[in-house]
């Protein structure tokens, strides 16, 4: 089972976002998405566990279509997806063990002790032992993006879309997500979706990588083949090259 | 030219337009509320944090307002019906607009701004930092976290508080018509039972119900529907304080319509 | 926390729910430790009052009317009183409603039968239950002398088909009853007179003139017997235009002197009117008084409204102010 987008096509009033984008992840792949602020990376995500609604094309997961699927069974499938926010979207007004535990009380038949390991158990993956108490206000950036992430893994769910988890982090931290990352992919098999703007991380997590662009799928290969690639808008993503894109643009001008 | 005559047409048609859309989000709000109420493992442990702080936390303010409102009656009972009327007309008085009127509609209203408002801004500030759709990616149904629980504890707790402010609100009035109006208390007890009808109690207790009902409702609808960061928030929380307050006082003519 | 929460809230939900319930209990006069028994009484009618209404016994508040309902069959109105079980009734204790004060809230007091042996109780079904009469209000006064004049009239109407000396006897007491009530009406009048000083002079001539009225009834009663003797109706009934021409007489002048009793007179005028218009039917009518024979419920109905209006009259003279204050608002 898998996550498949078909021509996906999204706008919010007069601006188009997405047009015509297109993904298929592997079962137990980990795949990236880079594409520039605002290309429509996190809308994406939103639309896998039914968040938006498309206005036209397909988004398939675990094999059942989320757009068709009743309320009920929507919420059957958001209980195999974890999904980390951009901005972490913490519950303010509870604790940092209640945010993490929320997800677990939804599972019939856990216990208070259970759940209370289970957040311990997450909050140790994400190198926040201890804050259990916190309140999310009392955190850093960085710290309740990675409560976010605790919170995301904690129902240990199949798949896990990442929206730029190791943003706002520093080196150390993040190759400790990074290796979150990789550890959720191969110790317990979860197929995995990485919004980040880091090569880094994108190179390390990352089976393959997509690059969104201009609301369609510019690239779609492995780290090697993107280290490769020719294509100067990919290219001057990856390097940080904004004059690329100039080339790009003077290009296509000749060609038309 | 054509673009200036017809900017008066665009205007009325996005009117009417977005008058109808926003007719149809409350319809939706509504049987999505009606639904969700079967998420009873959902919301059921969050409606006595909510009656804390939607009830609760509302008696004092119910009880200040109340206590002056049943000094003043009181005092202007007394001066209204100088000579003409006998002074237990002052319990009558009292007791009868506390019970009917001012009880239920100075708390609706005192409430519509303490707990619409708070509602509104709460799960506005909810709706812009995603934490709504956080809810939803762990599949809690919103509407039956958020919403239920607030809605079913102000018609709970608003009934409630009115009827400690009402009993405070008379027991004020009493207190002034003894000190200040040199009226016994056989004779103001004596007024306050003269029209007394147990459907008076219940009377109050339904416009009370359904004021907790509507300013919770406007609450969550403007806190859900909140968009546009915090200058967004500040908007609902405006708008569900308004719109509660003239809806308080539509269903208030409703009910004096209907049950009197 | 959590725990916090759910003491508070239970508390406010309990004191809200106390005082719903303990204060709609004693502000519906509801008797906590005091020793209560249900007194049922039966009337034909029972005015204004209505559940919540003081209960009295001397003018001291024993209870409240706890309910008001319309026994099966629609004659009776059966109430039920909740008093202080260690007040002494009487023995013939009878159950009289009336207006507390203007402002329309009524009472029930318990008196004596004895002591109103006029008023119109209505007879209750069983013996634990006491017999009951509304004090009509001033409203119904007017109703009632209008009653009082229909009748009279249906019987003018009936004293055509025949003329007995039985029914000239039940006339003669009816007649009598007139004129008892006219003599109450001119008590009444003198004792306006004396409480509303400014009046005086109007309202003494207006008793002068009822007494000459009176007097001129009476005439007509000492003659009957010898009237019916000797068959002189026609001679009966010019007497008693003239009675009724006095009577006309007497209500306008009242009427205009006296603004206070003005409810009174037109009251009067109307009786009166009716009453000439009954001389003039039974001058003018063959076989008088006969159907009166063939009807003795209607000579009942006559007595009876005619006791109606002298309960009326004495409670006015009784409580003038309650009457004559209501004319102030
Ligand atoms: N709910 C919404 N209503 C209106 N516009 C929206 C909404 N959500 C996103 N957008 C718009 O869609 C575009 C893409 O937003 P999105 O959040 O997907 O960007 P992104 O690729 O995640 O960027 P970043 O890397 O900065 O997070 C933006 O221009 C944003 O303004
Ligand atoms: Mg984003």
């Amino acid at each position: 089972m898998s996550i498949v987008i078909k021509d996906l096509h999204k706008s919010f009033g007069e601006k188009q976002i997405l047009q015509g984008f297109a993904l298929d992840v592997q079962d137990g792949e980990t795949l990236a998405i880079l594409g520039h602020s605002g290309s429509g990376k996190s809308v994406t995500l939103k639309h896998i566990v039914g968040l938006l609604e498309p206005d036209q094309g397909e988004v398939w997961v675990d094999g059942q279509a989320v757009t068709e699927l009743k309320t009920e069974e929507l919420y059957e499938l958001r209980r195999r997806v974890g999904y980390v926010f951009q901005m972490a979207a913490l519950f303010d007004s509870m604790s940092v063990a209640e945010n993490v535990g929320l997800g677990l009380r939804r599972i019939s038949g856990m216990t208070e002790d259970a759940i209370q390991s289970r957040v311990a158990e997450c909050l140790d993956l994400v190198d926040l032992s201890g804050f259990q108490d916190r309140r999310p206000s009392e955190l850093s950036g960085g710290q309740r993006k990675r409560v976010g992430l605790a919170r995301a893994i904690a129902t240990k769910p199949g798949y896990v879309l990442y929206d730029e988890p190791t943003t706002g982090l520093d080196p150390v931290t993040k190759a400790v997500i990074d290796g979150l990352i990789t550890k959720m992919q191969k110790e317990l098999g979860v197929t995995g979706v990485v919004v980040t703007h880091d090569m880094q991380s994108a190179y390390r997590v990352s089976d393959r990588i997509a690059m969104l662009y201009e609301g369609k799928t510019r690239f779609l290969g492995t780290p090697k083949e993107i280290q490769a690639t020719r294509d100067p808008v990919v290219r001057a993503f990856i390097e940080g090259r904004p004059e690329l894109l100039q080339e790009e643009a003077t290009g296509a001008k000749e060609e038309s | 030219m054509t673009s200036r005559l017809l900017a008066p047409l665009n205007w009325v048609g996005g009117r009417v337009l977005r008058g109808v859309s926003s007719l149809g989000r409350w319809g939706h709000l509504l049987t999505d509320t009606i639904r969700a109420l079967r998420h009873v493992d959902v919301w059921l442990r969050l409606v006595l944090a909510q009656m804390a702080r939607i009830g609760v936390d509302s008696v004092p303010i119910a009880l200040f307002i109340a206590t002056f409102t049943g000094i003043v009656l009181a005092l202007q009972a007394s001066y209204t019906f100088t000579g003409a009327v006998p002074l237990y007309f002052v319990g009558v008085l009292v007791g009868k607009t506390m019970i009917l009127e001012l009880g239920p509609v100075l708390t609706g209203l005192a409430l519509a701004g303490r707990v619409g408002a708070n509602i509104a801004a709460e799960l506005g500030t909810m709706r812009v930092t995603e934490q709504i759709d956080a809810l939803e990616t762990l599949a809690y149904p919103p509407v039956a976290y958020l919403i239920v629980p607030r809605v079913l504890a102000g018609v709970v707790m608003f009934p409630v508080v009115t009827i400690l402010a009402v009993a405070l609100g008379i027991a004020a009035g009493w207190v002034t018509a003894l000190q200040l109006l040199d009226m016994s208390t056989p004779e103001f007890v004596r007024g306050l039972m003269l029209f007394f009808l147990p459907f008076d109690v219940w009377f109050a207790v339904i416009k009370a119900a359904s004021f907790g009902l509507v300013v919770c409702m406007v609450g969550c609808f403007y806190g859900f529907h909140t968009t546009g960061g915090a200058e967004g928030v500040g908007l609902s929380t405006t708008r569900a304080v308004v719109v509660s307050s003239m809806l308080i006082l539509v269903l208030d003519a409703f009910w004096a319509v209907t049950l009197l | 926390m959590k725990r916090r929460n759910e003491t508070l809230v239970g508390l406010v939900l309990l004191a809200g729910l106390a005082t719903a319930i303990f204060g709609t209990m004693w502000l519906q006069g509801w008797e906590w430790g005091r020793d209560v028994v249900p007194v049922e009484a039966v009337f034909r009618d029972v005015g204004a009052a209505g559940a919540g209404n003081a209960v009295k016994v001397r003018g001291v508040r024993i209870g409240r009317i706890s309910d008001v309902s319309v026994l099966p069959g629609g004659e009776l109105v059966q109430m039920v009183m909740r008093v202080d079980a260690d007040v002494p009734l009487p023995d013939d204790a009878a159950v009289v409603l009336a207006p507390e004060s203007m402002f329309g809230d009524w009472q029930a007091e318990i008196v004596s039968q004895a002591d109103f042996p006029h008023f119109n109780f209505a007879a209750p079904p069983g013996s634990d239950v006491l017999p009951g009469y509304a004090l009509p209000d001033i409203s119904r006064l007017t109703a009632t002398a209008d009653r009082i004049s229909e009748n009279l009239a249906d019987l003018t109407d009936r004293i055509g088909i025949a003329f007995t000396e039985e029914t000239a006897r039940n006339l003669a007491l009816t007649i009598e009853n007139i004129q008892e009530v006219s003599n109450q009406l001119s008590e009444l009048i003198e004792q306006q007179a004396a409480t509303f000083g400014e009046v005086a002079a109007g309202v003494d001539e207006a008793t002068g003139e009822i007494g000459r009225a009176a007097a001129s009834t009476r005439s007509v009663f000492d003659r009957l017997d010898g009237v019916l003797a000797a068959g002189e109706v026609e001679a009966l009934l010019t007497d008693l235009r003239q009675v009724s021409a006095g009577f006309e007489g007497l209500a306008q002048e009242a009427s205009v002197t006296s603004r206070e009793l003005g409810g009174m007179a037109s009251r009067a005028d109307s009786t009166f009117a009716r009453l000439d218009h009954i001389l003039e039917v039974a001058q003018g009518g063959e076989g008088v008084l006969g159907r009166l024979l063939g009807d003795p419920a209607l000579v009942d109905e006559v007595e009876g409204t005619l006791v109606q209006l002298q309960l009326l009259l004495e409670d006015v003279r009784e409580n003038p102010r309650r009457y004559l204050r209501l004319s102030i608002f």
